[in-house]
């Protein structure tokens, strides 16, 4: 690692301990335009010669630090998975492309069969796209999610309240998904999507509710969450939402979250084969969450590498699919969109 | 004339610091500091472009001559106490850190640096303090950010 930005103490010795296990190279960069959650570039996923994480260039103390520590995290599993056996992602073809939207499709009809008000064409046909994308890249983010934020709360204390402000943003911001598209897609998807959302903050303040996770009251947006753990906040502002029906599907998931994680010993010392451990039971439980939402054909597993070529393929597969569920109607629906 | 000069110098310096463009920018604050050597901001500014690339001494160098301008310069205080801490001078970082956050006790940087620099010197309790401050400071930025984003 070779940096010029200040770094403290714990998340300094944590990513020289990262590169050491993996026999790789980390640079931090910061980046005006990065994701708020920070983003991993990784020797692993692409072919490029060292590790990145980015962050946003505002970030210039805890916050920097938490981000890091997360990706560095996910950067042992992704690294151990690949030096111990195979590092493989959730990837679709055209064929699972076909499996997903024409289930949504099916679901759809059934949806609208009851809506007085019908969907246009061109807006179903958008929705099928959207969802099956927005699913495919959930299924290979939330998953490592839980498993990210255990390892970092149990092996960087010092960290916890940082921890705490980006399980309440993040937490928001995934309440929020897909909210726009809340009218057009089929309510089956739209709780599948809560829930997963809500297992994952069910679990997180099952496995963090520790007295040191108290908010920062000093600030005064946060001063509405006084007195309130992060448990607390974590689980009683679903109880406020209209997607609390998402409770039932939510509860399922997060029991089969709790039966993948509750074999990891969350202090162990890091090493490779820890993490390899660690992703075959996070592979094992993102199967069993596919398999739980009736996904198992749409998506496939297989080196990034294949991700990334489908992903520049996405709009062939889609059009493909769309096709042999349409047929002439989407030939017609094509035309009249280049006439437009 | 060539004050103003000298300011359009520093800002087009920025603009490039801003693109990580370095070399250029050095050149604009060089072009600056030679038409006035009086003005505190251009040797602010080209030591923060001298940390980024890792000259540290020189960045600690143009610190203090922008402090010997303006005592009351918290900025330059503060990255002065980034260039200490580069140079692992820790005790002296802390001095300059506290000096930067006693002109201005909003500065997340300088709180920040100020807590790795006492974790570093095992002044546990004083870092923790010192970091906790820091990220009230750096919540309330972001928060500040995210609602920019959203009114845009």
């Amino acid at each position: 690692m070779k940096t010029e930005m200040p770094l403290s103490k714990p998340i300094r010795l944590f990513v020289s301990q990262t590169e050491n296990i993996l026999d790789t190279e980390i640079a931090l960069l910061r980046n005006p335009e990065a994701d708020p959650n920070g983003t991993l570039v990784d020797v692993y996923t692409y072919n490029i010669e060292k590790n990145v994480i980015l962050f946003p260039a505002h970030y210039t103390g805890l916050l920097k630090d938490f981000i890091i520590a997360r990706h560095c995290v996910h950067l042992l599993i992704k690294g151990a998975a690949a030096k111990k056996s195979r590092y493989l992602v959730c990837s679709f073809t055209g064929g699972s492309v076909y499996q997903g939207i024409h289930q949504i499709y099916i679901d759809a009809l059934k949806d609208e069969a009851k809506k007085e008000k019908k969907l246009p064409v061109t807006k179903l046909i958008q929705m099928l796209s959207i969802l099956y994308t927005n699913f495919n890249d959930d299924i290979n983010e939330l998953p490592w999610n839980p498993i990210t934020n255990a390892r970092v709360y149990h092996r960087m204390p010092q960290i916890r309240k940082t921890q705490l402000y980006y399980l309440m943003k993040e937490g928001k911001a995934d309440m929020d998904d897909m909210m726009e598209y809340e009218d057009i897609i089929p309510r089956r998807y739209f709780v599948l999507n809560k829930a997963m959302f809500y297992a994952r903050d069910q679990y997180l303040a099952k496995t963090l509710p520790a007295d040191e996770l108290m908010p920062v009251i000093n600030i005064p947006q946060m001063k509405k969450f006084n007195h309130l753990e992060v448990k607390e906040m974590l689980t009683t502002r679903w109880t406020h939402t209209s997607w609390y029906q998402s409770k039932v599907f939510g509860d399922t998931i997060l029991e089969i979250m709790e039966k993948y994680l509750q074999k990891i010993d969350w202090n162990a010392e890091s090493s490779l084969d820890y993490f390899h451990e660690i992703y075959q039971l996070g592979v094992r439980m993102t199967n069993h969450f596919i398999s739980y939402m009736s996904m198992k054909d749409w998506f496939v597993w297989e080196p990034p590498k294949h991700l990334q070529d489908a992903q520049a393929r996405k709009t062939e597969y889609v059009d493909e699919a769309l096709k042999k569920i349409f047929g002439d109607l989407i030939e017609e629906h094509s035309a009249d969109n280049t006439q437009g | 004339m060539t004050v103003k000069e000298a300011e359009e110098l520093i800002r087009k310096g920025r603009a490039y610091a801003s693109r990580t463009k370095y070399k250029e920018a050095i050149a604009y604050y060089e072009r600056a500091l030679a038409l006035d050597p009086s003005n505190p901001s251009g040797w602010y500014h080209r030591a923060a472009v001298f940390i980024e690339t890792g000259r540290n001494t020189e960045a600690l160098a143009d610190c203090e001559r922008a402090i010997s301008l303006n005592q009351n310069y918290s900025d330059a205080w503060s990255k002065k106490g980034h260039a200490l801490y580069n140079l692992e001078r820790y005790e002296e970082a802390v001095v300059a850190c506290t000096r930067a956050l006693a002109l201005n006790g909003n500065d997340a940087s300088a709180w920040y640096i100020k807590g790795v620099c006492l974790d570093e010197l095992g002044r546990n309790i004083e870092a923790q303090e010192a970091y906790g401050k820091s990220l009230e400071l750096e919540i309330i930025l972001d928060m500040e950010a995210e609602k920019k984003k959203i009114g845009r």
